[in-house]
């Protein structure tokens, strides 16, 4: 991942070197048939929890997603609960009496004209926010971080959803201790300057979720979604039968982190 | 030969030639590519030795060549698919930031793309970039690419020159798939001390060459440094201003002949890339190589050549951040290479040989100044050994042919961890082995076979059919090559790269040789090629044989390519038509898709025109079909954020490239004791924006819209240097 920022950095080195312009194009581009898109989470905190379901739309059309309203939905977990979910606005599918617990493991199946797509998620210990503080960045500039104490002898996946000002901001931030077990871990996950730059007395709310692998193979890969790969694709679901989109039953601890006065840096006076 | 023109040799690459006659008198030419023909009287009444030594062209710039009986030498000689460039050549040939590179130059002849805007990198009849081999006196450069492919490693004052072989090299060459480029250094001028030099607008270079030990030998010394970063000095913003971006390196070649039976070369080549942040980031990279050279006669029929190789390629980051974190990545390989030639007779040529190659690869290292447990990926170790053989006849003074075969033995070896794999990828069984334990072994034959069928002086018919082996892939999944891409060896999950190529071709020269023209067809079957699955995690990854697949491809095409070789105005035109496809289960339903270097037309167009005895003007002119690419079929939500829904892969086509460069060429001052010019040139003279990368993002002020946005590298790029020379 810092290798990743390193090329990132150098490619804009170049480009403002090398004075490249960017420009609107129309591209006439391929359409295809509208395709199932699933997005469900189950928190270790009350319900209700949503299941919404949306199909795509082409590239050119406005950003208007037009929802499922035909589906049946049920989520069960491996200690017998089970619940059909109710429809409450259209697309969106909620819980009433179904409960997240940590360790269990809970499946979602969705039925839509005979076709059933189905995913299971296994719902991780909860960690902590140890602190949340503001440290500088070397590219120059603020970032907002967090620190937790990793679980150790198991692979820890993490979710870092922030809101500020009570407005979730877009992205995905996850991370994981698969190739080292950290004691502890430092997390980036947001600039001052974001757009708009942060001001004193900005709240900013942090929810740190522990995911599963299949949901964090499916935001890590979400996030790819750049142009610099030679070959984008879909991120990786974890629901079968070709559906987009993600099932996730996580654990999930909330911070709230108040945006400080700027520091003084000592500057020439003249 | 005058006295029988039908008689002739070539020299090897390292000027030995044999030629078997009755005996009498003789008038025999000797000639090079740019450089002056010479001719000498000889009375051969026993075995003689003659030596020639040519004088380079640039005195005589201007003049008519004289003519001689081999100019059609593209009619006549054993070999297709292979394009030859000689370094004075190219200079008048205008590229960006007036850089001259052979890397870019090639690129303008047919059947050798461009992999970028700018780019050194270069895809053959459909290969990918990591299926050229790339040699530099006989030593691998495995990242011939400075400040991410925007110049080439290759120093032109330091080159000599350069062959590339499209597929169907000789069996001498192996390991790659698409072709061999073999470039030659400079061996310096043993009769002066003399220096030349030149001064840009981004990089300076500087090159001193001369006899050494009483004329029996040479030496040369070339160095070349850009200072692209003082721009950036300029900068207000503190984060560009306190940043290193450069690259420098060094060529140096001295060679010296023992006795007339034997002759050393010493050559080696050192570069580096150097980027930073302040002192809170860093990345460097480069290469380094030597080769030691021993050229014997064991007698006037039987030359033997061995080297001694050694070549190194490696980056490493650096990142101050409260700790310091250091990444190291590596290959390394020591080589020793045999080469036989027994002249049997004028026409008729054995070549024999081996290679053994020690291959290590460092995938990643990361060391820190604080006490966290930081992992190392395994090193990764191979031996590659492989011996040749072909044999050159001519059954008449028409048909002739070479034919031969390469075995290849590729090992993988310990010490390390080996894994096998489920279907999804995840390591199911770990294997230790211990240090020289080979793991797996895959034995290659490589048959290479050439025919030449000459219809009369100016035309003739050649077709040849030639396998290649690649044993060591790039693992790579940016538009353009980075330096932390990675090579893998063949392994017990990495099978070998295979090539099958049959190609026809007709050639035919007009006007007394004054021009040149050819047309080749060829098709080619791939096996075991490599792509990722989506999502593919490959950087870092200790499993990373866990995110390949593996496929199939092919590729086929015509190239046309019509040459003026001598006169005031000399040029080319290249044309290709081709199609390039790959095959993966996992990918577009199994069917063949076009892979991204695939391109319908390619044209290129360069011109140069003498003017007078000071000016010389050029220009060339490219145009080709955008990249096979992965563009959106549409676009969902999640989060709140919008994602782009892929269906096919390269199911959609980049805007098609093209662009107009030229050039000046004043000569200021030519004495023999001090030459000096100027070169000016201007890229994308008519500023074409051409597409460098596409991507697709919400509209800023209108979230509901989605646009895709072109990002334009280079138009109008104006640059000039001073030359010299004393």
């Amino acid at each position: 991942m810092r290798k990743n920022r390193a090329l990132l950095f150098t490619i804009l080195l170049i480009a403002v070197l090398l004075t490249s312009c960017q420009k609107v194009i129309q591209l006439d581009l391929n359409t295809t048939i509208p395709q199932l898109v699933i997005q469900g989470d189950i928190y270790d905190e009350p319900g209700p929890y949503v299941v919404n379901i949306t199909k795509t739309v082409n590239f050119d059309q406005s950003n208007v997603f037009p929802p499922v309203t035909n589906a049946t939905v049920t989520v069960t977990d491996n200690e017998g609960q089970s619940e059909e979910l109710s429809q409450a606005t259209p697309g969106n599918y909620v819980t009433s009496t179904l409960k997240g617990i940590v360790g269990r493991t809970y499946t979602l199946k969705v039925t839509i004209d005979e076709k059933t797509y189905t995913s299971v998620s296994t719902m991780p210990e909860a960690v902590e926010i140890d602190t949340i503080y503001l440290k500088k960045s070397f590219y120059g500039g603020g970032l907002i971080a967090l620190d937790l104490i990793n679980p150790p002898n198991k692979d820890n996946y993490y979710q870092v959803i922030h809101l500020v000002n009570g407005k979730q901001i877009p992205g995905f931030s996850v991370f994981g201790d698969k190739s080292t077990q950290f004691e502890s871990i430092s997390y980036s996950f947001m600039t001052t300057s974001a757009t708009p730059p942060l001001v004193a007395g900005d709240s900013i709310k942090v929810w740190l979720e522990c995911i599963d692998h299949g949901v964090f193979e499916y935001f890590r890969t979400a996030n790819r979604d750049g142009g610099h790969s030679t070959s984008p694709a879909n991120p990786v679901s974890n629901i079968t039968n070709g559906a987009l989109g993600y099932f996730n039953a996580c654990s999930v601890r909330k911070k709230v982190f108040i945006y400080p006065e700027e520091k003084q840096t000592p500057t020439a006076v003249n | 030969m005058k006295e029988l023109s039908s008689k002739g040799t070539a020299s090897n690459t390292y000027g030995f030639y044999s030629l078997t006659l009755p005996t009498g008198q003789y008038q025999i030419t000797a000639q090079y590519m740019g450089y002056k023909p010479e001719i000498q009287q000889i009375d051969l009444s026993e075995a003689r030795k003659i030596d020639f030594l040519l004088e380079s062209h640039e005195n005589a710039l201007g003049e008519v060549v004289v003519t001689s009986q081999r100019k059609n030498d593209n009619i006549t000689k054993l070999e297709m698919g292979v394009q030859k460039l000689d370094t004075k050549d190219i200079k008048n040939i205008p590229v960006l930031f007036g850089e001259k590179d052979v890397l870019k130059t090639i690129q303008l002849l047919p059947g050798i793309k461009s992999a970028g805007e700018g780019s050194s990198g270069f895809n053959v009849r459909g290969g990918a970039v990591d299926q050229n081999l790339i040699l530099l006196d006989e030593a691998t450069v495995y990242n011939a690419s400075h400040l991410m492919g925007f110049f080439s490693v290759f120093n032109s004052d330091a080159i000599k020159d350069i062959s590339v072989y499209k597929g169907n090299e000789p069996a001498e060459y192996g390991g790659r798939l698409s072709s061999a480029l073999d470039i030659k250094m400079n061996d310096g001028n043993n009769k002066k001390i003399s220096v030349n030099g030149g001064i840009g607008l981004i990089s300076s270079r500087l090159t001193v060459e001369g006899p050494l030990l009483s004329d029996k030998g040479s030496f040369i010394v070339s160095a070349r440094r850009t200072y692209a970063d003082l721009f950036l000095k300029l900068s207000k913003d503190t984060t560009f201003n306190q940043a290193q971006l450069y690259f420098y390196d060094i060529n140096a070649k001295a060679n010296y002949k023992i006795n007339s039976n034997n002759r050393v070369f010493l050559s080696g080549y050192f570069g580096k890339d150097v980027l930073g942040l302040g002192n809170t980031f860093g990345i460097n990279w480069g290469n380094s190589t030597g080769t030691l050279r021993w050229n014997h006669l064991f007698s006037d029929r039987l030359f033997s050549n061995t080297s001694l190789i050694f070549s190194n390629y490696d980056y490493r980051i650096n990142i101050t951040n409260g700790i310091e974190l250091n990444i190291i990545s590596r290959i390394q390989d020591f080589s020793i290479k045999q080469d036989f030639e027994f002249f049997l007779g004028s026409n008729n040529t054995i070549k024999f040989g081996f290679n053994a190659i020690h291959h290590k690869i460092i995938p990643g290292v990361i060391t820190a100044s604080s006490t966290v447990d930081m992992k190392t990926l395994t090193n990764k170790f191979a031996w590659e050994n492989s011996f040749y053989v072909s044999h050159q006849y001519s059954f008449s003074d028409k048909f002739s042919m070479e034919y031969g075969a390469r075995v290849s033995a590729f090992s993988s070896m310990g010490p390390g961890n080996f894994y096998t794999y489920d279907s999804l990828g995840a390591p199911v069984d770990t294997t230790y082995y211990k240090a020289g334990k080979l793991v797996k072994t895959y034995i290659n034959i490589e048959p290479r076979v050439t025919f030449n069928y000459i219809l009369n002086q100016q035309s003739s018919v050649k077709a040849s059919y030639s396998r290649n082996v690649q044993n060591l892939h790039l693992i790579s999944n940016s538009t353009s090559g980075n330096p932390t891409d990675l090579w893998i060896p063949s392994s017990n999950n990495v099978k070998p790269e295979i090539a099958d190529q049959v190609s026809l071709g007709y050639y035919r020269n007009f006007n007394d040789n004054m021009y040149e023209f050819s047309a080749e067809v060829y098709y080619k079957y791939l096996q075991n090629q490599i792509d990722y699955k989506n999502g593919a995690e490959l950087n870092f990854n200790e499993n990373v044989e866990s995110q390949i697949l593996f496929g199939s491809g092919r590729a086929y095409g015509l190239e046309l390519f019509l040459k003026k070789k001598y006169g005031r105005f000399n040029g080319w035109i290249s044309y290709d038509l081709s199609r390039t496809e790959r095959k993966f289960e996992a990918i577009n339903n199994g069917s063949y898709y076009p892979a991204r270097q695939d391109r319908t037309h390619d044209i290129s167009i360069v011109g140069m025109y003498e003017l007078s005895k000071r000016w010389i003007l050029s220009a060339t002119w490219v145009y080709n079909t955008g990249n096979a690419v992965t563009f959106p079929s549409g676009k969902y939500e999640i989060d709140g954020k919008t994602i782009m829904l892929y269906s096919l892969r390269n199911a959609s086509r980049m805007p098609a490239y093209h662009r107009l460069d030229i050039g000046a060429t004043w000569i200021v001052k030519k004495t023999p004791k001090f030459e000096s010019s100027w070169t000016f040139s201007l890229y994308n003279t008519y500023g074409q924006e051409n597409a460098y990368t596409i991507t697709f993002q919400n509209n800023e002020d209108d979230p509901s819209k989605t646009e895709a946005i072109q990002t334009t590298l280079f138009r109008f790029v104006p640059s000039f240097s001073y030359n010299f020379k004393f």
